[in-house]
């Protein structure tokens, strides 16, 4: 016989507004439903109410993790709209601010991945860490989550001394390197609770259209930052870690090792900083009419914009905002079937979602 | 042949792709959405999203289709006539949310599969334009 367990919307484990429910036969998941839209804030069709400077404000408030990442992907279709290309210097600070970005999501998780496995002192290492990027990121920006670093055309602030960004970088890296990612990968506590469950194939990953780290551990290549270069990815050298087995470990295993390539991004952007401008002349934007599409690699996978233009108009005619956990948590569905009941919480927190994202 | 070459063949079309912006565009009639999704699933394309666009005055909607070819962005523009399109969440499963997520916004139908409230859940109703039910709102306030 079977019977529902519903968890959420707001249940001990995932702290956010959204809900699964569960159809269990004994310990076994048979199926699962899943409920969005707790906290709908018609974002898109806000955009349409406010002129360009304000929008910028507005995406930034997307997502509380990946600000930063919301902004420039929004002002990436409006440079397209308004024919302007950011200096090179503002497109390596673009850099350093996502993998930042990057790191402190995925750092965010570990955490978050590690309290629900049950490994608490994991959970305030992971955070203590987090602080340590927190620290940068308000060091650059003079914010701690909403940046405001973007504009059309570059970013607010120039990185003064990059030789003391690099050193906090540096021993960010190596306390990953020493703590973390051997615990993540070695511990028996760590590993138990992982391996072989919440299965995504390679099949089913493609045909729900997965995105970022849950794409690439299920064996999908796929990085914006590599198939199609935005800023100054071009000229970085790194690798994009993939894993083929699908489960929680492979989630797992794909964030620690892009946290090892975030750090050698980061290195390599500030040490190539080129010196020059931060953004481009003017405070006026002709906008043309018409509708400009930008991707952007963010921790969570591609989040893409589509921005739509009227000539002469003060606001938007159109915003559309597609972000990875839109695209990635219908794929729960096919993770928890046939799961145990108990590995739910931490299969749902292995993709890493952003409910504030998926909400927009 | 090049991909976009490969699926102007299977969709027996001729006009020429239009590249924007890094985008490579091309308009298509609606009775056309399902070849097409048929045919990404063959080059194994990965579907992002769909945009609804509502077009002033009474010029009705537009749908554009996005996939992702090996780092390149496709987009499809589908004028539509009526306030429907076929569904093509049979045939790819990646665009159940957005189907459901634009029937809510712009009470647009894709026909062929059923509907259950996605974003909305005060009340649980679907399938108005909350366009036009919003600025109703406002004009009685």
């Amino acid at each position: 016989m079977s019977y529902k367990i519903p968890m959420g919307p707001y249940h001990p484990a995932l702290e956010e507004p959204y809900k699964l429910d569960l159809i269990c036969e004994g310990e076994t998941v048979i199926d699962s439903k899943l409920h969005i839209g707790f906290n709908f804030r018609g974002i898109e069709h806000l955009a349409e109410t406010r002129n360009h400077i304000q929008d910028i404000a507005l995406m930034e408030r997307v997502c509380g993790i990946c600000s930063f990442i919301h902004t420039l992907t929004f002002c990436r279709a409006m440079e397209g709209l308004t024919n302007q290309t950011p200096p090179p210097r503002a497109q390596y600070i673009r850099v350093i601010m996502a993998e930042l970005e990057r790191l402190h999501s995925h750092v965010l998780w570990a955490g978050i991945a590690a309290k629900l496995m049950g490994f608490k002192t994991m959970f305030m290492t992971c955070f203590e860490l987090r602080e340590k990027v927190m620290d940068i990121l308000a060091a650059i920006s003079g914010n701690r989550v909403n940046y405001s670093m973007n504009r059309i055309g570059g970013v607010n602030r120039d990185i003064t001394d990059p030789a003391s960004i690099l050193k906090m970088v540096e021993a960010l890296e190596l306390e990953m390197a020493r703590t973390v990612i051997p615990i993540f990968t070695t511990s028996r506590t760590a590993t138990s609770r992982c391996a072989g469950i919440g299965v995504l194939t390679t099949e089913k990953a493609l045909s729900c259209g997965v995105v970022g780290p849950v794409a690439r551990a299920s064996g999908l290549p796929q990085d914006l930052r590599k198939a199609a270069p935005y800023a100054a990815y071009a000229e970085m050298d790194f690798d994009v870690p993939v894993q083929p087995a699908g489960d929680v470990t492979a989630r797992l295993l794909v964030r620690a090792l892009e946290i090892m390539e975030s750090c050698k991004i980061l290195r390599q952007a500030l040490a190539k900083l080129p010196p020059g401008e931060i953004h481009t002349e003017g405070e006026k934007f002709i906008f043309t009419t018409g509708t400009a599409t930008a991707r952007v690699e963010a921790p969570r996978g591609e989040v893409m914009y589509s921005v739509s233009w009227k000539e002469g108009s003060r606001n938007p005619a159109r915003v559309h905002v597609r972000t990875p956990t839109f695209a990635v948590m219908p794929a729960i569905r096919w993770m928890v079937k046939g799961a145990r009941l108990a590995d739910t919480p931490l299969i749902q927190a292995s993709i890493d979602p952003c409910y504030s994202c998926t909400d927009r | 042949m090049t991909p976009l070459e490969s699926i102007s063949e299977k969709l027996g079309i001729t006009e020429a792709w239009i590249e924007k912006g890094g985008v490579h565009w091309i308009t298509l009639d609606a009775a056309k959405v399902r070849e097409l999704a048929k045919a990404m699933n063959e080059l194994h394309a990965r579907f992002i999203t769909i945009t609804a666009y509502q077009l002033p005055k009474d010029e009705g909607f537009r749908l554009e289709y996005h996939w992702d070819l090996d780092g390149q962005l496709l987009g499809f523009n589908f004028p539509l006539a009526a306030r429907s399109i076929d569904s093509i969440y049979d045939l790819c499963e990646a665009t159940d949310w957005i189907e459901r997520e634009i029937h809510e916004e712009y009470s647009l139908e894709f026909t062929g599969r059923e509907y259950e409230p996605l974003l909305l859940r005060q009340g649980d109703t679907t399938g108005v334009n909350l366009r036009d039910a919003v600025a109703a709102s406002q004009e009685k306030k």
